[in-house]
């Protein structure tokens, strides 16, 4: 783990300390920061998270493994987060999850082996008028079919 | 004060009291997991969910506050099937382990199972599968597969022990407990996780697969290791015919006391009882040229009341020096006074007691003897002062060193030795001490004996034998009132004392001791 | 009635930056609060019956009478969490007009005495956190927040505070507990969060859609509100409707509205033209409505009466092309997925009916599994720690009776 990004994520954190009235609150902030910059959550970050917030390392580990978004593992370059609830399913989200892992030579909760992509099925993503949806990290892609599918893939290098 | 009707009975609480708690007092048990007299309520078992009248659905016990008038029942057919479903729940995901599980006898999901649910389990999918040897630190294993999720242990080190170790991980049915790596649970407090969790998935690696519950007695006693002098119950086997055992005492547990140690008893205090069942003295015995020669009691005490008789009559009792602890009980400091002090004219006394350790901030104690307010408060001066020995040529030399005798601070002793007439040892333990002297005789550690305390807070605490006498070990006050007779020296005085019970009211008489309250 | 109220300016080009919503009316509601006194705004508030569109329905006036006047911080939290399936209007309020939900923070915070807000966010919403950051630094510029509010006296900061992907975290405790930085927990009531809430201080947890109808009370007036829905439900409601329609959105509707009429008449009846099957009313956590059921209107008390809820307002639409074992395992699925794990009957039986639905859907069901789930679905009911273990269980009993004989042709006799 390199220093300087470390100082970048050290001195994120605590610009944003002053919002809350109690220093711990700033928990999930926090988290969010180090997994933006990292990709994921190693010992390294939430050690430093829980330096930051002066909790204990075991107060960050519970909260990281409580929260879906937060991974300990590293992601790959496009998180692929194919929603599972049921009006996507009603539109046809299971093909399209199943033709993702056919394309991507992947099953969901994998990351292909050049690191491009991880495939995640997730629970409601709120954009239920857009079935069936995915979110490419934080962008939301919907109205899916295989050529749309196909034509996302394309874009994402 | 309201009054409230359970179970048909009318009660009159304090205000601010919860339902578990009147219920409690109405003798009247609600079944409860996740709560604990120590922490404040936690709501997550459902266990102890109650039918109160007016209201729409059941209400926990242990968090809900009774208000004047309040219908509470517990046994009622839908608190019944609620108990019942929460059993069901928790029974349904927990491995089958009870054969070979060290909680068995003594587990809350057992016993609760017994009264509240006595069903076929209807489960029939696959259970899941979790770590089942988690080291969580020195003294516990925790195994997830068997945890019902009361949070106990984690609110114990948030709230008691204020160190935190213990976290819970993952969501929903992959709930596990667990400590980040490098931080596990390492505080003087450990043990008391195991007797805190309901079942058994905190357990304790001394008493791992080593005998079981319904094997023990218990019997309660005082901890003799530091200054705070916590309630304990000793553990140990009732004897099995024919069976040799090797050890009696399998494990010490914590005995409530609200004024001194709350639920709670230190590690240092738990793991430390294997002195009372090795390294013991069996029998009084005499070294001569090294070699052991045993003796019987009624020996030993012919050869010392001797001893004391002659210097006594050529007016020499200054020649005889006293080494004492402050492990010694206020009954047989008393005694001590009473005889050499005061009828024997023995001045010469040293408390050798151990040097001090750390103490925590809890109930660890730096002192580790467990009377020192008691030997200063029957007027002994506990500071060692080893200009005592240098007062006059040193004749007879008795040693009383209960069961301290390896961390007595006696590094005087042995260049002294050979100019010291001589030289008795009353110890429980066998130690260098025992080469270094002429006769050995063994006493009962506190286990063993009746007594009383003064504790680093002036409380006085009396307490009984738990444990039978290791082979011919005699309590101190035992042997002094022997001696008293033998010397002999006002007989009909020390002649009254037949139990620590007298003892203490004749201090109380005599107004140089205090009653039980502080 | 066809109009919009709360949406009606959503098609306006940039109406997320502060220029164009001032141009067109924006924070005139914050001045016109900002002179009235505000026990005034509670009272009007009350008298609107505005009631939580957040899944709860209770009125919001009440929820912040509760709160005491004393000299402590006091906190608004406002729920952004969106996570019952089948729910998309917030998402939709703020990312169209974030503006208009900094208004209804502004009065509601100044009518209850709450100096700092946060807007829990979805972790999901990443953009229009985004977005709603932007206008909070937008109104901060033009004096809407920071200190002395147009020169009243008034001090508020807004945080916009995001989730980790946690559908409990939309509970109310369960949020402050998150808020905190810790596991989102729900927690034991009473105390209510009025008294004891975030950091232990009086706090008010609204919906966004709720927030965002105070600024039109407001203008408008209380009575003007309630005359657009029911008695004791005033105003509109933004139905997400999804599923099996021809056209899924978002409808701005009167609260009263028939299902039947949102379905048909509005999103363009079943895609396809295929029949219809079911309805879910509210949001997963809403029983199921059969065909014959939907001429409820959709107001809080009369979907009640029907044995189901309003909840968030988001109607999913089952078509007769939908095996109703994959609606059954969707929604066990999802609540086993999303228990915190606190309490026995949520941790455990949503995890034990989801096992045995999954049996059931891969063809391995038993004899007696329509019995059991129902059996553990009522020992979930009414006995959990906070509301997950009812919005599992009555979803859940709901398809078992009124799909009995689809899910026992599954099954071995």
């Amino acid at each position: 783990m390199s220093a300087p990004v470390f100082e970048v994520i050290r001195k994120e954190i605590e610009a944003i300390l002053p919002r809350y009235p109690r220093k711990e609150a700033a928990l999930l902030p926090a988290l969010h920061i180090v997994q933006r910059k990292l990709g994921f959550i190693p010992p390294e970050g939430e050690k430093l998270v829980a330096q930051l917030l002066e909790i204990k390392p075991v107060r960050v580990r519970e909260v990281v493994t409580f929260y879906t978004m937060f991974t300990r593992k590293p992601l790959g370059k496009y998180h692929l987060q194919v929603c599972s609830n049921l009006s996507c399913s009603l539109a046809g989200g299971e093909s399209i999850l199943k033709y993702l892992e056919e394309k991507l030579g992947i099953k969901a909760g994998e990351t292909t082996p050049d690191g491009r992509f991880t495939l995640s099925t997730v629970e409601c993503l709120g954009a239920c008028d857009q079935s069936p949806c995915l979110m490419v990290n934080d962008d939301l892609y919907g109205q899916l079919d295989r050529a749309k599918v196909d034509e996302l893939l394309a874009t994402l290098e | 004060m309201p009054k409230i009707t359970i179970d048909g009975q009318t009660i009159e609480v304090a205000e601010g009291t919860t339902i578990l708690k009147a219920a409690g007092q109405a003798g009247i048990d609600i079944p409860h997991l996740c709560y604990h007299p120590a922490f404040p309520p936690e709501g997550s078992c459902r266990l102890c969910l109650v039918e109160i009248e007016g209201a729409p659905k059941l209400e926990l016990a242990c968090a809900t506050v009774v208000r004047e008038g309040m219908v509470v029942k517990t046994q009622s057919e839908k608190v019944k099937e609620a108990r019942r479903s929460v059993l069901e729940f928790l029974l349904a995901e927990h491995p089958l382990d009870c054969p070979i599980c060290d909680k068995a006898g003594e587990c809350q999901l057992q016993d609760y199972y017994e009264l509240y649910g006595l069903f076929e389990s209807r489960y029939r999918e696959t259970k899941e599968k979790k770590e089942k040897l988690v080291r969580l630190g020195r003294h516990l294993l925790l195994d997830r597969e068997r945890c019902i999720q009361c949070t106990r242990c984690v609110r114990f080190l948030l709230e008691i022990t204020r160190t935190g170790e213990l976290g819970v991980f993952e969501r929903g049915i992959k709930s596990i407990i667990g400590f980040y790596e490098g931080e596990p649970v390492d505080n003087n407090y450990s043990g008391n996780l195991a007797e805190i969790c309901p079942v058994g998935a905190i357990t304790d690696l001394d008493f791992r697969f080593k005998t079981r519950r319904w094997l023990l007695d218990s019997r309660p006693s005082l901890c003799p290791l530091c200054s705070r002098n916590c309630a304990i119950n000793i553990e140990f086997h009732r004897g099995l015919a024919r069976i040799e055992l090797g050890q009696r005492v399998f494990r010490i547990r914590s005995r409530e006391n609200p004024q001194v140690n709350q639920y709670w008893i230190c590690d240092l205090g738990r793991y430390s009882y294997r002195y009372l069942d090795e390294n013991r003295i069996d029998r009084p015995y005499q070294l001569v040229n090294g070699r052991r020669m045993n003796l019987s009691w009624e020996k030993l005490f012919i050869l010392l009341s001797e001893k004391i008789r002659a210097l006594r009559i050529r007016k020499k009792t200054s020649r005889i020096v006293l080494v004492l602890n402050s492990a010694l009980t206020n009954e047989e400091l008393f005694l001590m006074r009473r005889l050499f002090l005061e009828e024997l004219a023995v001045s010469r006394f040293i408390f050798c007691d151990p040097p001090e350790e750390k103490g925590d901030s809890f109930l660890l104690t730096a002192e580790r003897v467990p009377n020192r307010r008691g030997a200063e408060k029957i007027g002994f001066d506990v500071k060692s002062r080893e200009e005592v020995l240098r007062e006059d040529k040193i004749d007879l030399l008795l040693i009383f060193a209960a069961h301290l005798p390896e961390k007595m601070p006696l590094n005087w002793l042995s260049p002294l030795a050979s100019q010291i007439g001589a030289k008795f040892l009353f110890a429980s333990q066998e130690s260098k001490l025992s080469q270094l002297v002429d006769f050995v005789a063994p006493v009962t550690p506190v286990a063993e004996k009746a007594g009383s305390f003064i504790n680093v807070d002036g409380l006085m605490q009396s307490f009984e034998a738990a444990l039978n006498p290791w082979g011919e070990s005699r309590p101190e006050w035992e042997i002094l009132v022997n001696l008293a007779r033998e010397i002999p020296v006002n007989y009909r005085y020390f002649g009254r004392f037949n139990s620590p019970r007298a003892i203490r009211e004749a201090m109380a008489e005599e107004k140089l001791i205090m009653s039980e309250r502080p | 009635m066809n109009e919009k109220v709360l949406s009606r300016q959503f098609d306006l080009p940039h109406l997320h930056k502060i220029d164009v919503y001032l141009e067109n009316g924006g924070y005139e509601a914050v001045r016109k609060a900002l002179r009235l006194r505000p026990e005034e705004i509670v009272e009007e508030v009350k008298k609107a019956s505005l009631r939580g569109r957040g899944g709860a329905g209770f009125p919001a006036g009440i929820k912040w009478s509760f709160v005491p006047r004393v000299d402590k911080p006091k906190y608004l939290c406002v729920n952004a969490d969106e996570g019952e399936p089948g729910t998309f209007k917030d998402r939709y309020i703020m990312s169209h007009n974030p503006h208009l939900l900094i208004e209804g923070i502004i009065i509601t915070s100044y009518a209850v005495g709450i100096h700092l807000a946060f807007i829990y966010i979805r972790g999901e919403y990443e953009k229009i956190a985004q977005r709603l950051e932007k206008a909070i630094e937008e109104a901060r510029n033009k004096g809407f927040l920071g200190r002395n509010i147009l020169g009243t006296g008034f001090d508020l900061e807004v945080v916009v505070h995001r989730g980790a992907g946690a559908y409990i975290c939309g509970e109310e405790t369960a949020l402050l507990e998150s808020l905190e930085g810790k596991r989102g927990h729900p927690r034991l009531k009473p105390p209510f969060p009025a008294s004891v809430g975030l950091f232990q201080m009086p706090t008010v947890i609204n919906n966004v859609e709720t927030v965002a109808n105070v600024p039109l009370i407001i203008l408008n007036g209380a009575d003007w509100f309630l005359s657009l829905g029911q008695p004791k439900d005033g105003g509109t409601r933004l139905f997400s409707v999804s599923g099996m329609v021809e056209r899924p959105g978002v409808y701005e509707l009167p609260v009263g509205t028939p299902l039947r009429k949102i379905i048909f008449d509005y999103a363009g009846g079943v895609k396809n033209g295929r029949k219809l099957k079911a309805v879910i009313p509210g949001g997963m956590s809403a029983p199921i409505l059969l065909p014959e059921e939907i001429d409820v209107p959709m107001d809080c008390e009369s979907v009640m009466k029907r044995g189901s809820m309003l909840g968030s307002a988001a109607i999913i639409v089952i078509d007769e092309t939908v095996p109703i074992i994959e609606v059954l395992s969707k929604v066990t699925k999802f609540y086993s997925h999303e228990s915190c794990g606190q309490c026995t009957p949520c941790r455990i039986g949503t995890s034990w009916i989801h096992k045995i639905v999954k049996r059931m859907a891969s063809g391995q069901g038993r004899k007696d599994d329509l019995k059991e789930i129902e059996r553990l679905a009522s020992q979930i009911k009414g006995r959990t720690l906070c509301p997950l273990g009812d919005a599992a269980a009555l979803p859940i009993l709901a398809i078992v009776n009124k799909f009995r004989a689809e899910l026992e042709a599954m099954l071995p006799q």
